[in-house]
This record gives C-alpha cells, structure tokens and sequence, in this order.
C-alpha cells in the first residue's frame, strides 16, 4: 500500500513536471505564435500600402483608358503595363527630366533618340522589361545554337500551336499578368520544333532501296512543307504582335514620343533591339522554307559566276568592253561588294537601307561607264529605267554568290513597314526579288547541267 | 476616315511597255527638275516620286518602272502588286507594242480587278507620219477594258502633266469611293497591305505645293 502511494506520489510529480514542461513548450509555441500573427500583421499592412498604392495607380490607368463595355485581353495588358509604368515613375526621376525636355522642344530628332537611347539602356523600365519577355523568353536565343541545315521535320508542332491559338482565344479572362504565356508557348513549340530538327536525321541516303515508300515520303514531305510554311507564319504574326505591343508600352510610357517623326524613331530603335538576337535563328527558319529556291540560286551562281554582263542581257554601253579601265576588278564590283554587307546586318530597315545603296551604286556606275563610251556627244541624262537596271542587278546578285539573299529577302518582306512598301525601299526589295527569280530561272530545267556557258 | 484637307494620300503607279516605246523618257520628263543638278546617288529613272497638290489635297505619286524585256515577264506580278494606278506605255509607231499593252492589260485586271486605274499611253506622235496603231482602234480598245487612252510625245513634251494630272484625280476618285464604302461597312480600321494609304497629317514644312520632285 505504501509503496504503492509512494508510487502514486512520484507518479504525480512525474506527471507534474511533465506537464509544466509541456505547459512552457506550450507557452513558448503561443508567444512565437504571436510574434509571427504580429510579423504577418506588420507585413500585411505593408502589403496593403503597396497594394493601395498599386491599385491607386491602376485606377489612373484605368480612367486613361477610360473604356465602356467590355475589354479586349490585350486592353487589360496595356492598363497593368501602364500602371507599371506610373509605378516606376514613382520611383524614377529620369523619365520626369526627359519629358520636361521634349515638352520644351518636341518633335527634336536629337532629343527624341537621347530619350530612346536613355530608355534602352534601364533595363528595369517596363518597357524593357517587356521587350526581355518577349525576347528572350522565346527560344529563338537558344535555337542559335541549333544547327538546321540538314534534318527534316516533324509536324506535331503546327499542330500544337492551333492548339494554342484556339485556347488562348476561348479564355480571355486570366489576362492580367498571363497574357504572353500563349505568345511563349509559341515561341516554345519552336524551341521543341527545332530540337526535333536535330534529333530527326534526313533519310538522304536510303531513299532508293525503298522504292514502295516513294510517294509516301513524298506526301510526307509535303506535309512538312506545309506545316513548316504554316509555323513560319506564326511566328511572323508574333513578331509582328510583339513589336506592336513594344511600341505602343513606349508610346504609352512617353507621350511626348506620339508624332509621326518621333514614332517612326521609336519603332526603328526598338526593331532593332528586337531583331538584333533573334535574326539568326529566324533567318534560319526562313531558309529551311525558301530551301529548294535557295539550291537552284546557288547552282545559277555557280554555274554563271564569270559571265559578263552581256550575257546576262546588260545593254553594252552600260559596261567597259575594255576592263583595262577597271584596273583589276570587275564591272559593278562596288555593288557586290555592298550588296555583300546585307547579311552582316541583323535588323531589317538596315538590310532594306543595305539594298537601296546597293542600287543606287548600280545606278552609279552605270552612269559612269555610260560616259566612259559616249563621250562625244554626252547624254542629256544618263539616268537608267528598269529596263537596264534588272539585267545589272540579276548580274550582281550573280557575283555576290549568296544564295541566302533569297530567304533575307522573302523575311525583309514580313517585315517591311507599310508605309516603305510603296517607297523607295520596297522598290528596291522588289526589284532584288525579281532579279532573284530571275537568276533563279536561268537554270536550262531539271537538275543543275554541267553546261558552263549561259546564253 | 474623311478625305477632308489634312490628308496626304499615297499612290503607286506601275510603268509598263516594252523596251522601246520611251517610257524612262516619258517619266524622266515628267519628273524633269529631277535632273537638272547631278543627282548620282538617286535610283534614277527606275524609281520616281513626286509630291502634288491638287484640288487643295496633297498626293504622293511612287512611280514605278518595270523592265519591259520578254524574259522579265514573269517578274511582273510582285511589281503589280498594291497599284493604285497603271500606265501602259506603247509607241504608235510599232503595232507590236500595242499589242503587249493587252497583254499588260489582261494580267493587271486578273490580279488586281477593277480597283486599279489604267491608262493606255501611244507615246512618239512626234513620229505621227510613221504611226501604225490607229487613233480609233486604240481609243475604241481602251474603252472596251475600262481604261483611258492618252496620246504623248516625250521628246515635244506633249500630254505628259495632263497624263498624270488626269490619272491622279482619277486614282483620288477610286480612293474616295472606297474610303465611303469602307465607312459604310463594319469597320475601318485595319486596310491591310491593300489600296490607298491615306497618311494623318503632319507638320511638314518641305511640301511646296503644286508639282515639284523630291528625290526618292
């Protein structure tokens, strides 16, 4: 009995202790418990502050784009770009400064690219932000190191992007901050796209052992065609959007840029930070298109490299018959040389302004060796029409032996502006593409001949 | 989008004719002050723009030449393309030439349809003794497909302003009509790589009204 109270008593100092143990862990558990409702307490006001801070900045975005009904997913976007942008001129002074300056001068070339120039080099402004989520997001940057040149394809990715485009447009309402991931998703099936170019090896060589897959492949092949050509216009339509979303962020972050002179600046600043990256692996895709065009250009400038330009139907007061006068080089060399500088640049009005000197050089020397010859009674005007200025620049294009000019030019195509189209520089896009298709069609048909000597 | 004052409307003409019948000429005339000082680094005869006034609105006319040789015929198309307006050039001297304009003629009403206005040149009347494309078969022919026909003479400078005076109103006409019918229909927002571009208003301070050049 004894023991067993003794027992007892042990037990309930035991117990005793245990609990108070359990007691202090208990307490301990509260207070930090307290401490953590008092941190998110603190956190949460200054979530609020933020918050109402955000959402008065919206607001003003909002009545700046003061609609009625409803609105379009990419409205949506330009209103939480818009408030981002106010939320960084909260922070920022350098945007105030620039737009007091263009205020006092408007519409001065100088200011308008130091503002552009100052914009581009803050990669935490919005706008910035904006064109490194557009960019480099899209694989294009890693697909450089991809190699296309010999691999066929597959077509799921067409497929995929349809995919996309019908659920991106079924759910206009999670828009906010998710609007590019169908635009990315894009950009991804062309990263996967290109993956599957490398893994796919070309069947060059066992096509004749397997006679009853001949149409088959063909058809096959047909079908890559096609969803080839089709991914390609995806991707320039998202391009297109791309750049149309940049410029109007910025016209938005920069009122002051909103004339005709300065938007023109604007876009050609952000097109080429735009291209600069990216042209490589879209050219490639290009050429992965243009390919069977580009093959026969390439066995035109092989065949045909050292023709004259008589041969190629230049009149022949528009060349020396004596090239002693040329010491050493070659008629209308300064056009090739130019002509070559194309694919140096990766931005398209640099290209189109590259073609544009490479026929106003034509035109040059055509005037020159055209005095060279008549110079007894000089020609009122030594001006050249079409006429004489397709044959020289078929023969240009033939010594510039680039047949990837075919793929540049069906690209600077997609991506002239309008208002260029009917200018001097779509001209001149024109007339390279005609001249092209030209060369291309010198080729006697079928395969490339062994015939070294055009008519 | 109303034509009122404040509007700048663009065109593209496209030249056509065959190697000899003295378009290069006709344009070079038209666009003549072009010439007067050495302009080496300019396209030349092959690409001419002017800029216009008329009836109190501004016009930018993009004059482009094409290379009339049989070989280039198939280059045609991508030159075609977004015309507002066409002149078919033939010398009333060579029936052959005339008979490429039709061809002309045909392919430019397949591809771009009856929103393009055409006009059919018999240049050299200079050479009138020597003509071979009667006056009434030309005409009569020109009617038939909707087009106006000009007589000109680029060496007499003869019927050249009136040519393209005439073509500009026209094209401005066309413009006009279909910015109606545009304003009609749902929208008018996007015209696409099509027809008139009808550029907003800016300050331009270099437009010196009435015809004269700007290099291209």
């Amino acid at each position: 009995m004894i023991r067993r109270r003794r027992e007892t008593a042990m037990d309930l100092r035991l117990y005793w202790k245990k609990l108070k143990t359990f007691w202090k862990t208990l307490s301990l558990q509260r207070q930090m418990m307290e401490n953590l409702i008092i941190a998110k307490a603190r956190q949460d006001a200054l979530q609020r502050k933020m918050e109402e801070r955000r959402l008065r900045l919206q607001e003003e975005a909002n009545r700046r784009f003061a609609t009625c009904g409803t609105m379009t997913p990419e409205e949506q976007e330009q209103r939480v770009l818009y408030a981002s942008v106010l939320e960084y001129e909260q922070d920022h002074e350098w945007p105030k400064i620039w737009k007091a300056k263009l205020k006092k001068s408007p519409n001065d070339p100088a200011l308008v690219s130091g503002l552009i120039a100052c914009l581009l080099s803050y990669p935490d402004h919005p706008v910035m932000k904006l064109l490194k989520r557009l960019q480099y997001r899209s694989p294009f940057k890693s697909a450089l190191t991809h190699s296309l040149s010999d691999a066929s394809i597959s077509l799921s990715p067409s497929r995929d992007l349809n995919a996309n485009d019908t659920k991106s447009e079924a759910d206009p309402d999670d828009s906010s901050s998710l609007l590019t991931t169908d635009r990315e998703n894009s950009f991804e099936d062309l990263e996967k796209f290109l993956t599957q170019l490398d893994w796919v090896p070309s069947h060059s060589g066992d096509d004749d052992d397997t006679d009853p897959d001949v149409t088959f492949e063909s058809q096959i092949h047909d079908l890559e065609e096609r969803a080839l050509k089709e991914h390609l216009k995806a991707i320039v339509k998202d391009i297109h959007n791309a750049i149309d979303r940049l410029l109007s962020l910025c016209l938005l972050s920069f009122e002051c840029l909103n004339t005709a002179n300065s938007k023109d600046q604007c876009v050609a600043s952000m097109e080429e930070v735009f291209f600069t990256p990216i042209w490589r692996p879209l050219l490639a895709l290009f050429r992965k298109v243009h390919g069977e065009r580009e093959q026969a250009v390439e066995s035109s400038m092989h065949l045909y490299h050292h023709v004259s330009p008589g041969d190629v139907g230049v009149a022949s007061k528009l060349f020396p018959r004596d090239l002693a006068v040329l010491h050493g080089s070659y008629p209308y060399e300064s056009a090739v040389q130019e002509l070559k500088l194309l694919c140096r640049e990766y931005c398209p009005q640099k290209k189109l302004e590259c073609i544009v000197r490479t026929l106003r050089i034509i035109c040059g020397c055509a005037e020159d060796y055209r005095l060279l010859q008549e110079n007894d009674p000089p020609p009122r005007s030594a001006a050249i029409g079409a006429d004489d200025l397709l044959p020289i620049l078929a023969f240009v294009a033939l010594r510039s032996e680039m047949p990837q000019l075919v793929s540049e030019c069906a690209a600077l195509e997609e991506f002239i502006h309008e208002g260029y189209l009917i200018g001097e520089e779509g001209y001149c896009l024109t007339s390279l593409q005609s001249a092209l298709t030209y060369v291309e069609s010198m080729l006697p048909s079928g395969a490339p001949p062994p015939a070294p000597k055009p008519t | 989008m109303a034509a009122a004052g404040g509007k700048t409307y663009s065109f593209k003409v496209v030249l056509l004719g065959e190697g000899c019948v003295g378009k290069t000429s006709l344009v070079l005339r038209y666009c003549e002050n072009k010439f007067n000082d050495k302009h080496i680094t300019t396209l030349q005869a092959s690409f001419l723009t002017k800029k216009l006034n008329i009836t109190g609105k501004r016009v930018n006319l993009a004059i482009w030449d094409t290379a009339g040789q049989e070989r280039f015929h198939a280059l045609g198309p991508i030159y075609y393309r977004d015309s507002n307006g066409a002149i078919l050039v033939y010398d009333v001297t060579d029936e052959d030439s005339f008979q490429k304009v039709k061809n002309w003629v045909k392919e430019l009403r397949k591809m771009l349809g009856n929103e393009i206005c055409l006009c059919i040149v018999g240049n050299k009347i200079d050479l009138e003794k020597e003509r071979h494309v009667s006056v009434e078969e030309a005409e009569g022919y020109a009617e038939s497909v909707g087009a106006k026909h000009y007589h000109t003479s680029a060496k007499l400078n003869k019927g050249i302003e009136e040519l393209f005076l005439d073509l500009c109103k026209r094209m401005m006409e066309t413009a006009q009509l279909e910015e109606r019918s545009r304003g009609n229909g749902a929208s008018n927002s996007s015209t696409g790589r099509r027809g008139v571009q009808i550029v907003d208003d800016e300050p331009q301070a270099a437009v010196p009204a009435g015809g004269c050049c700007t290099s291209g």
